[in-house]
């Protein structure tokens, strides 16, 4: 565990040493948080509510999905796919470490200074706009929320690992990464609450592991489900993350046996 | 003139060379990109199922911005995807090749690689703006629609002048390439009309940083809302900002000091 440590204290050095680019990256944030919360907020100004939100719920969901960004999605690195493509895979390979949770310690320490930053864009910009918004109060629906987010962070983790480890197989492994991110999203509900779409097409996006990644946690924060729901949501998640790992472990495996290190 | 469009030419070919020579990273690029718009246009029609208007807009009117936004983006990475391999150039010292060669080295650096994949998506956007227009509750104005290719070269303009900018950003500190994806990430504001935001937000994105000028002017003149004195205001704005930028390059080459090769 001391050496995973050492691993999450370099990776958070290493975000910091680069600050421009850093503040530069949280841009993406910034600008989604601006562009969602005033298209909902100008939907919503007229009526004080849109489709089944309330104003101050839209709110809540663009103020979190922001703060979700940064801890599920974190910086989406390509680390993975260049190191596979360049050779320096071959680095891990000869280290005492876990390929797997060697980079999950290094995407730790960048996804939690971007949740930090977050808080502190959040705190600003609430500040600025006097933005009202629905707190939760049900210390029980927050702390379920939370777990939902560790692992929605976790199953994340998981499937871009999974993702990145096509490289293995090809080169162009950056372009699927790209496709794969632009699914993932829409259909996370990181832009909108899900259930503003027609109920076929909710359906479809809940059938998927992204639903649960953005969406699932925030609903639970706004109290829009039952026991029952949340429980099952919370499975569903356990489910996908033990499917994923278990295909990350297949994967890796049948990779190491094509990888030849080549590049170095 | 001719030189350039035959070093054009040439580079436009390897680029094609090189897009099909990976095509699972490049169909999947495309793929991505198909997507994105899909998933937009979704969006946009999950909100006009639950209201009818955005900010004064009806549907049509938010899709005209929506689409000439992604036009404009579109047009920009068509022709300017040579910027995002200029930082390495900087880094491993091969720019210093690009300037000793018998061009202009910016045109050199903007169009080393044309992308094909923006080119092929020009044609159903503009298909779909054809199809919004058509939708709209106005009398038909030719005149209107004779300002918007001209209003859409102002912003071609004024992305060339960003994308310049930029690379020169990159030559004086190496981590300056964000400032590119700062720009395509705040494009993002323009998919939607800009009346949607604070008046304090305006201001800032149509005299600081002009992504209102770029974006959702061209949609504005389109719909017969932008008024003679904005319109003046887009045609300085466009000179300043272009000429302005260009200064720039031309002061940063004299200060590149190749440290790298």
């Amino acid at each position: 565990m001391k050496k995973y440590l050492t691993v999450f204290k370099i990776s958070w050095a290493r975000e910091l040493e680069y600050r421009l680019a850093f503040f530069l990256g949280r841009s993406r944030n910034i600008i989604f948080l601006l562009l969602l919360y005033y298209v909902w907020l100008s939907l919503s100004r007229m009526t004080g509510r849109f489709a089944m939100y309330s104003a101050d719920e839209l709110a809540a969901y663009v103020f979190g999905a922001h703060l979700l960004r940064s801890v599920v999605f974190g910086s989406q690195t390509r680390e993975i796919a260049w190191d596979i493509n360049n050779g320096n895979f071959s680095n891990y390979l000869t280290h005492p470490v876990s390929h797997f949770w060697y980079m999950f310690w290094l995407q730790a320490a960048q996804r939690a200074l971007y949740f930090l930053s977050a808080i502190f864009e959040l705190v600003i910009f609430v500040f600025i706009t006097k933005a009202h918004f629905f707190r939760q109060t049900q210390w029980q629906l927050l702390l379920v929320s939370i777990l939902a987010t560790v692992l929605a962070s976790f199953l994340y983790f998981i499937l871009t690992y999974v993702v990145s480890l096509s490289a293995f197989w090809s080169r162009e492994a950056m372009g699927p990464r790209f496709l794969f991110e632009w699914i993932l999203e829409f259909s996370s509900g990181s832009f909108f609450p899900l259930d503003i779409l027609s109920k076929n097409l909710l359906a479809v996006f809940q059938f998927l592991p992204f639903a649960y990644l953005i969406y699932f946690p925030l609903k639970i924060y706004l109290g829009g489900w039952n026991a029952g729901q949340i429980a099952g949501g919370i499975g569903i998640q356990a489910v996908f993350i033990f499917v994923f790992a278990a295909l990350a472990r297949v994967v890796l495996k049948r990779g190491l046996m094509r990888y030849s290190g080549e590049g170095i | 003139m001719k030189k350039y469009f035959r070093v054009w030419k040439q580079l436009a070919v390897m680029a094609s060379e090189s897009y099909m020579s990976n095509r699972i990273e490049y169909g999947s690029y495309f793929l991505g990109k198909i997507i994105r718009f899909c998933f937009l246009m979704l969006m946009i029609a999950a909100i006009f199922s639950h209201t009818g208007n955005m900010a004064g807009y009806t549907k049509y009117q938010v899709i005209i911005f929506f689409l000439t936004s992604f036009l404009i983006d579109t047009l920009g990475q068509a022709a300017f995807r040579g910027v995002y391999l200029f930082r390495e150039d900087v880094r491993q010292g091969n720019f210093d090749y690009t300037i000793s060669k018998p061009l202009n080295s910016l045109f050199l650096v903007l169009s080393r690689l044309p992308d094909f994949l923006d080119v092929i998506f020009i044609f159903p956007l503009v298909a779909f703006l054809f199809y919004a227009f058509s939708k709209l509750d106005i009398f038909y104005n030719p005149q209107l629609l004779a300002y918007y290719p001209v209003f859409l070269m102002l912003s071609f303009l004024m992305v060339a002048g960003i994308h310049v900018i930029s690379v020169t950003l990159t030559m004086w500190t190496m981590e300056s390439e964000s400032f590119i994806w700062v720009l395509r990430n705040t494009t993002f504001l323009s998919l939607f009309p800009p009346e949607v935001y604070s008046g304090s937000i305006q201001l800032f994105f149509t005299f600081v940083f002009p992504i209102i000028v770029i974006f959702a002017f061209p949609a504005k003149v389109l719909l017969g809302l932008l008024t003679l004195k904005m319109a003046l205001v887009a045609l300085a704005m466009t000179f300043v900002f272009f000429g302005g930028s260009l200064l720039l390059w031309k002061t940063g080459l004299k200060h590149y000091s190749s440290a790298s090769s």
